[in-house]
């Protein structure tokens, strides 16, 4: 293992892409510490000590900014938008048929679709750096700290245009930098910078689960736990039934094309973390809504408070209801997106592939249909399993909701850290070198 | 002071918009979202050509620059 490690380095091609990538990390870690012009560094971190920076949707958007969002810095939205542009557009293919079209051509139209991606993703920065800066404007709600009033240098509209341009040009510094881990380093690169976000909080939000009881046990209990989390993890993220597919001989030309058999591999989790982003994001809207109807004084509509006494903490059963729900329904949702059976069985016609025992054309899709909502059943509950755990470890070991070992942390972190050893990998045996998976 | 604050300023904006500009034009790389969370087997092959180098050159000045302002605007606020 370490041996292979050590190998990776010893090649200079995957050295180079190796150092350039973590070149990148770097540059991205240190973005997300310079406080945009603007913002009072110092008065920052006096509202940080007593913050609540886990609730809901401004959580996940932390999480997956490394922290950098609570610190208005010029990172401070992370790669967010790009993911929210990245799934509107894949909403939109299912809807406008112009998208759909570009979807089928293959290569061409992958291109011109992360092109309207990109276009996309300026425009929601400037909408959520607006949204940010405006909530910065009155910092006690934003931090959940009621003792913190001002953070901004000075409230005039010269200030705040240019804070608007700066994390909006930051945000697309972010995507070019991520492009270019994807050109030329390894693995892709945007999830490689979700993935850096995410580890950076790993030590802090360990280190509070010590601090809060001061006791030994529990935080390497916690750490033993996440170990096997992780081995599960792996096991389940690893696991595809192969669905075996023979391929007629045929004579195109003077040569023989076909007469293999291969497999299409249906993964137990074919819809990896989307649909707990999704939930996420979505179980987050009612308590978002709740929060602008409530007056500072503590005071709403008894709709408000309602939401906030059953959906803002996690811990409640309703809540947990709720989620489990939505993932479910996701999961199902964006495996029916992804993978369309009918479509794969016109390609498998097409070339003269078919199951045995099944007839090419409708009772192909009719099957992998069958099997695609058969295997996705164990997948939908696996999700809905682990984003559960860190609501569960709220209560036992009263963790925030950042809690590492679980939830959408736990599945990007194993789900980036195996596509990228795969990529490696692949990598090292072009040079007949033992990989790191055996 | 003052003078240095606005020169700054000025030159944050023009490069921010220049950044996001020439960001947009480079060619976008990485095929969606089913690439980003696994599941993805799409690796594009070739090179840059001469054009995107130069750009990528031009961009890393401007994002120096940038940086830069964003930095000494910093400086300036922390000495203020």
């Amino acid at each position: 293992m370490l041996t292979a490690f050590g190998r990776a380095f010893k090649t200079p091609d995957l050295r180079k892409k190796l150092l350039f990538t973590f070149l990148i990390i770097v540059v991205y870690r240190l973005g997300a510490h310079v406080p945009t012009p603007g913002v009072s560094y110092k008065a920052v971190q006096e509202c940080m000590v007593g913050a609540d920076s886990t609730q809901g949707f401004l959580g996940l958007a932390n999480l997956f900014s490394g922290g950098a969002l609570l610190q208005l810095s010029i990172f401070a939205l992370g790669i967010m938008p790009y993911i929210t542009a990245s799934i509107i557009i894949q909403l939109l293919t299912v809807v406008i048929p112009r998208f759909e079209a570009l979807k089928k051509e293959g290569q061409a139209g992958q291109t011109k679709m992360t092109q309207y991606t990109r276009y996309l993703t300026i425009g929601l920065a400037i909408l959520q750096s607006s949204t940010l800066i405006t909530f910065a404007q009155n910092p006690s709600q934003l931090f959940g700290n009621p003792k913190c009033t001002q953070i901004l240098t000075d409230n005039s509209v010269v200030t705040i245009l240019i804070m608007v341009l700066t994390m909006t040009a930051g945000t697309g510094l972010i995507m070019w930098l991520g492009e270019l881990v994807t050109d030329r380093g390894v693995g892709n690169g945007m999830s490689i910078l979700i993935f850096t976000s995410i580890a950076a909080g790993f030590p802090g939000s360990l280190w509070a689960i010590q601090q809060r009881d001061g006791r030994w046990d529990i935080f390497l209990g916690v750490i033993l736990m996440g170990f096997l989390i992780i081995a599960l993890v792996v096991f389940v993220e690893q696991s595809q039934r192969r669905i075996p597919v023979q391929y007629a001989k045929r004579m195109v030309g003077r040569r023989v094309y076909g007469g293999t058999s291969t497999y299409i591999p249906m993964k137990v989790n074919m819809a990896g973390v989307i649909p707990v982003i999704f939930a996420a994001s979505l179980i987050a809207l009612p308590a978002l809504a709740a929060q602008f109807a409530v007056k500072p004084d503590g005071t709403g509509p008894a709709w408000a408070t309602w939401v906030q006494t059953y959906f803002v903490r996690g811990d409640h059963p309703l809540y947990m209801v709720a989620y489990t729900l939505l993932i479910l329904f996701f999961t199902f949702f964006y495996v029916s997106i992804t993978f369309n059976p009918t479509e794969v069985a016109d390609n498998m016609k097409k070339y003269g592939g078919f199951i045995p025992g099944i007839r090419a054309g409708r009772p192909t899709a009719e099957y992998l249909q069958y099997v695609l909502t058969r295997i996705t059943v164990p997948g939908a509950i696996y999700l809905a399993l682990i984003s559960l755990i860190p609501l569960i470890a709220l209560v036992l070991v009263g963790a925030n909701q950042n809690f590492p070992f679980g939830g959408t942390s736990i599945l990007i972190i194993v789900g980036v850290g195996l596509e990228t050893v795969k990529q490696i990998e692949s990598q090292l045996q072009q040079r007949h070198y033992e990989g790191f998976l055996r | 002071m003052n003078a240095v604050r606005i020169g700054l300023q000025v030159l944050l904006v023009l490069g921010g918009l220049f950044l996001t500009m020439l960001i947009l034009l480079h060619k976008g790389k990485g095929g969606g979202l089913s690439d980003m969370f696994g599941g993805g087997m799409s690796s594009s092959l070739g090179g840059s050509s001469v054009a995107e180098r130069n750009l990528d050159r031009i961009t890393i000045s401007v994002a120096v620059v940038w940086f830069t302002c964003i930095v000494g605007l910093g400086i300036l606020d922390r000495f203020a």
